[in-house]
């Protein structure tokens, strides 16, 4: 594909020359309602022909091309004109209205000419972390035959991400040969984002005619946040055969008192209990609680109705969830547990519970950029049986969940109860994307608030975080709770 | 339409040759009435044609905001699109007033048997009879044998909203302030 070599993602920054072809482009947009370009439009055009050999057309697909309406009356006043002239006998409104009959023509005579563009995209770092910001240059040729006298380009900005800085669009008029080229900034955001196509919007001179194509130039960022551990969260007690930290109620080798029981044969003499012995003149056995590691799957509410929050800028409780997987995921791995990851969503998305280095790049990859878990929205349709279905296939019989969701609906708590009730112990971690703001907003507050007291009532362990950081709200809940 | 357009045809045709031959329009000749007729149906058809523009939106693209990044829901406002449909005073959508009478009252009977420390069913009681409140607007939104409050009918009928509004808003002020807003 043609579009693809053109598209190559170079990581330098951009030149300083082109700088300001974006702010030509930024007093350009403001103008977007007239198609008039002024002289601006000419100062960022360059003269690309001359510099490089002419490129291939990226591959377009054309969408639509429509009359915009803009002469639609011109006629119709330039005969009333005429007929006002006739009627009053005034030679020079008859000939006022054939000047209107001119423009009439003039917005027929033309059509929207094809934008045959070759078109670049390049991003300064195509690996950033979360924050960092990204410059985005966009250099479009005309590499057809005709001129371009009106053209707008719209970058297609992953849904994802941001501008931060500039416009992420441009409106000029192009030769044959030329080029123009804008730049903007974006915010980096987990995720991978690939861009969408880029708009192209041309029109005939007189702007009557207007035919809308996409450019398709592939760009890609991958967004990989480095886990921290955080929110130390004691874990249930469903754990594995082998030695960890979390506390069980059985008896044997460990650091905590358990119990005391008679001496049998073989027990290690330093558990002997000899006050007893010189108190009483019997042998008897201190048991300590044994600390088992466990597997903890951490599952994370990715269905579309969890893309919500409590401003429509803010960040989702999907992000929210994911960010608290993430510091459990290490905390657990560092604690020497087996953690893996899931997704309750469209997409499919499973992590076995593992440990080591290895596996800890594996699950941080997986909550970076994992399709299931993306910053936006999936739009397949969830199946809630089938994928719990898949879901207790795939779990481990000794793991329990960590499950992440905003519980703004019944299905995220009927499931949680559900994984309980077969066994897998659940502890739901919900951030709060709850606003009190209409009576719409405080209703769903108050049924989220009653489906965490449900779940509590129910036995399984609930915790919520708005403001607080999760660390703090995990810090806060195990002092409440007991193992 | 077609003889119209057959005659218009005709008439530009005739103007023209008009225009390249005088001995054509010599034989015209047209009197004084024919030509303000002609100025008058012009003027007419004219103004037609230009009165086409009024209330037609110019169909440029529009290509959206793709600098913004993809807006979050935020949980509720489905749900105050439903309410604000029920607004107004005029009659029907019962089965949606309906359907969110009965969500709130879900959430109330929940709300009244944990404030009473009772069984679902003796909140429902509660509720129907309207005894879980003392907000006589809250108790009619879930009662619909008593009338709400004079006031809250007048301040309905004043700013052109339904009595079921007031009474929605007043049970779901209620019902936060039963629970205390601690999970």
């Amino acid at each position: 594909m043609s579009g693809s070599r053109d598209a190559a993602v170079a990581p330098e920054a951009a030149g300083a020359g082109e700088s300001e072809a974006s702010d030509a482009g930024e007093s350009l947009t403001n103008d977007l309602g007239e198609p008039e370009t002024d002289d601006a439009t000419a100062a960022e055009v360059s003269d690309a022909a001359a510099a490089e050999p002419t490129e291939t057309p990226t591959d377009r697909e054309h969408r639509r091309e429509v009359a915009t309406d803009r002469w639609l009356g011109i006629a119709g006043a330039a005969l009333s004109l005429v007929g006002l002239g006739v009627l009053v006998r005034q030679s020079s409104l008859v000939l006022a209205g054939a000047v209107g009959v001119g423009y009439a023509v003039y917005a027929r005579a033309g059509e929207a000419p094809t934008a045959t563009l070759a078109v670049t995209r390049s991003v300064s770092d195509a690996a950033p972390e979360p924050g960092d910001e990204v410059r985005v240059t966009v250099r479009a040729e005309n590499v057809g035959e005709r001129a371009l006298p009106d053209l707008r380009l719209v970058d297609g900005v992953p849904p994802g991400l941001a501008v931060v800085d500039g416009p992420a669009r441009v409106a000029t008029a192009l030769r044959p040969g030329t080029a123009v080229t804008f730049e903007y900034t974006v915010r980096g955001a987990r995720g991978d984002h690939d861009w969408e196509p880029l708009t192209a919007i041309t029109r005939d001179a007189a702007g009557a005619r207007e035919r809308v194509s996409d450019l398709d130039a592939p760009t890609a960022i991958a967004c990989t946040p480095e886990l921290s551990a955080g929110g130390d969260l004691p874990l249930r007690g469903l754990t594995t055969v082998h030695h960890g930290r979390v506390s069980t109620d059985v008896g044997g080798a460990g650091v905590e008192f358990h119990a005391t029981r008679e001496y049998r044969r073989g027990d290690p003499l330093k558990r002997v209990d000899w006050n007893r012995r010189a108190r009483t003149g019997e042998l008897s056995t201190v048991e300590l609680r044994e600390e088992r590691s466990a597997t903890v799957v951490l599952l994370v509410d990715a269905r579309e109705s969890a893309y919500v929050a409590a401003d429509p800028d803010a960040e989702t409780a999907v992000e929210a969830s994911v960010a608290a997987a993430g510091q459990a995921f290490s905390a657990l791995l560092d604690g020497g547990d087996r953690v893996g990851v899931a997704a309750l969503s469209p997409l499919d998305c499973w992590l076995a519970p593992g440990s080591g280095t290895v596996h800890a790049a594996r699950g941080r990859e997986t909550l970076a950029t994992d399709p299931a878990l993306a910053p936006t929205p999936s739009d397949e349709r969830f199946y809630r049986s089938l994928w719990l279905r898949r879901f207790r296939r795939r779990l481990p019989a000794d793991a329990q969940v960590l499950f992440f969701t905003p519980l703004v609906d019944d299905t995220a708590a009927t499931l949680a109860r559900r994984i309980d009730a077969h066994g897998h112990l659940v502890t739901v971690l919900s951030p709060d994307p709850t606003a009190t703001g209409t009576a719409g907003e405080r209703l769903v507050a108050l049924e989220r608030r009653q489906r965490l007291r449900t779940l509590r009532s129910a036995g399984i362990r609930a915790l919520e975080w708005g403001d607080d950081s999760f660390p703090v709200a995990v810090a806060a809940a195990t002092r409440r709770w007991s193992r | 339409m077609r003889p119209v357009a057959i005659a218009g045809v005709a008439a530009v045709a005739v103007g023209l040759l008009a225009a390249l031959d005088r001995g054509i329009a010599a034989a015209i000749s047209p009197t004084s009435a024919v030509v303000t007729l002609l100025g008058v149906l012009g003027l007419v058809q004219g103004v037609r044609y230009a009165n086409a523009r009024r209330d037609r939106r110019r169909l440029l693209t529009e290509p959206g905001e793709p600098e913004r990044r993809a807006p979050a829901a935020v949980p509720g406002s489905a749900l105050d699109e439903r309410i604000a449909q029920v607004a107004s005073p005029a009659p029907g959508g019962y089965r949606s007033r309906r359907d969110l009478r009965d969500r709130v009252r879900e959430a109330t009977v929940e709300v009244v048997a944990r404030d009473r420390n009772c069984a679902r069913e003796a909140a429902a009681e509660a509720i129907d009879d309207g005894t879980w409140t003392d907000d006589p607007a809250a108790a009619a939104f879930f009662d619909t044998r008593t009338a709400y409050p004079v006031r809250v009918r007048v301040v309905a009928g004043v700013r052109g909203r339904s009595n079921y509004w007031y009474g929605l808003r007043a049970a779901i002020d209620e019902i936060e302030r039963i629970d205390g807003g601690e999970p």
